[in-house]
């Protein structure tokens, strides 16, 4: 994998202390959001296939991010983040502009707002983490 | 399901959220005081889920629900392990974002729910 170059030393030190915490609520998310788009397509897919689609994006940035910040991939991870924070910047504003394309909340409706915001913070915080880390090792 | 046992549940998991956060504070690694909460924890929501799931005809969404079912039961084992492998006061961080969850995604339980059939 491309991402040995971002293990090792390094990688532990994305892994430890407040790393896991990201991990934690990461996965949480990853979970949240894949089980939500999954059950949204599988019984009413016609409603709004543009919304839940990106449901299922979503959930699937949200696992490559759990399993890259546990693995301690820098590189993978800072992409992932750059991804989700495009993601929930694009949705968030496309929600508020034009609704009757988003009649069922996303995780990433409204910038996050029905989930206290926090998919907004997360990519920051995320980072935050692997930018501090990178400079340090 | 029972609205005011889930209620209490609630309570209790913010209150393991918040002895977790002030072992977090103080800088203390995961004790027995916090292992123990969650074991308790665990019992509740197994408790819940097996009230939940025998009058399951009650929800409309059931997939959802039972979605949240499995997630309330599965976080506060992930959370013990979590709080084992990191010994510092990260660990207790983690149990704090997993007890808040579980008091959270009981509130989203509660709500489907209360929506009925």
């Amino acid at each position: 994998m491309s991402t040995r170059s971002g293990q090792g030393r390094g990688g532990e030190a994305v892994r430890s202390g407040p790393g896991r915490v990201l991990v934690a609520v990461y996965g949480i998310f990853a979970l949240a959001a894949t089980s939500r788009a999954a059950v949204q397509i599988a019984t009413r897919f016609a409603e709004a296939p543009l919304a839940y689609v990106l449901s299922a994006f979503a959930g699937v940035v949200y696992i490559v991010l759990t399993v890259a910040l546990a693995r301690g991939a820098r590189r993978v991870g800072i992409a992932a983040c750059l991804v989700e924070l495009a993601g929930v910047l694009v949705v968030g504003t496309l929600s508020l502009a034009d609704p009757a394309a988003f009649p069922q909340a996303t995780v990433w409706s409204g910038y996050g707002s029905g989930y206290g915001f926090v998919p907004l913070a997360l990519p920051v915080i995320g980072l935050l983490w692997l930018l501090r880390g990178a400079r340090r090792s | 399901m029972n609205g005011a046992y889930s209620g209490w549940l609630i309570g209790a998991a913010l209150v393991l959220a918040l002895v977790s956060l002030i072992t977090a504070v103080r800088n203390r690694p995961m004790g027995p005081v916090l292992l123990a909460g969650l074991g308790l924890l665990e019992l509740a929501v197994l408790v819940q889920a097996g009230l939940a799931l025998a009058d399951l005809g009650h929800v409309a969404e059931k997939a959802t629900f039972i979605g949240y079912l499995l997630g309330t039961v599965v976080i506060p084992p992930a959370a013990m392990w979590w709080g084992r492998a990191e010994r510092t006061r990260w660990g207790p961080v983690v149990i704090t974002v997993a007890a808040f969850t579980v008091a959270v995604m009981t509130g989203r339980l509660l709500q489907i729910w209360n929506a009925g059939a």
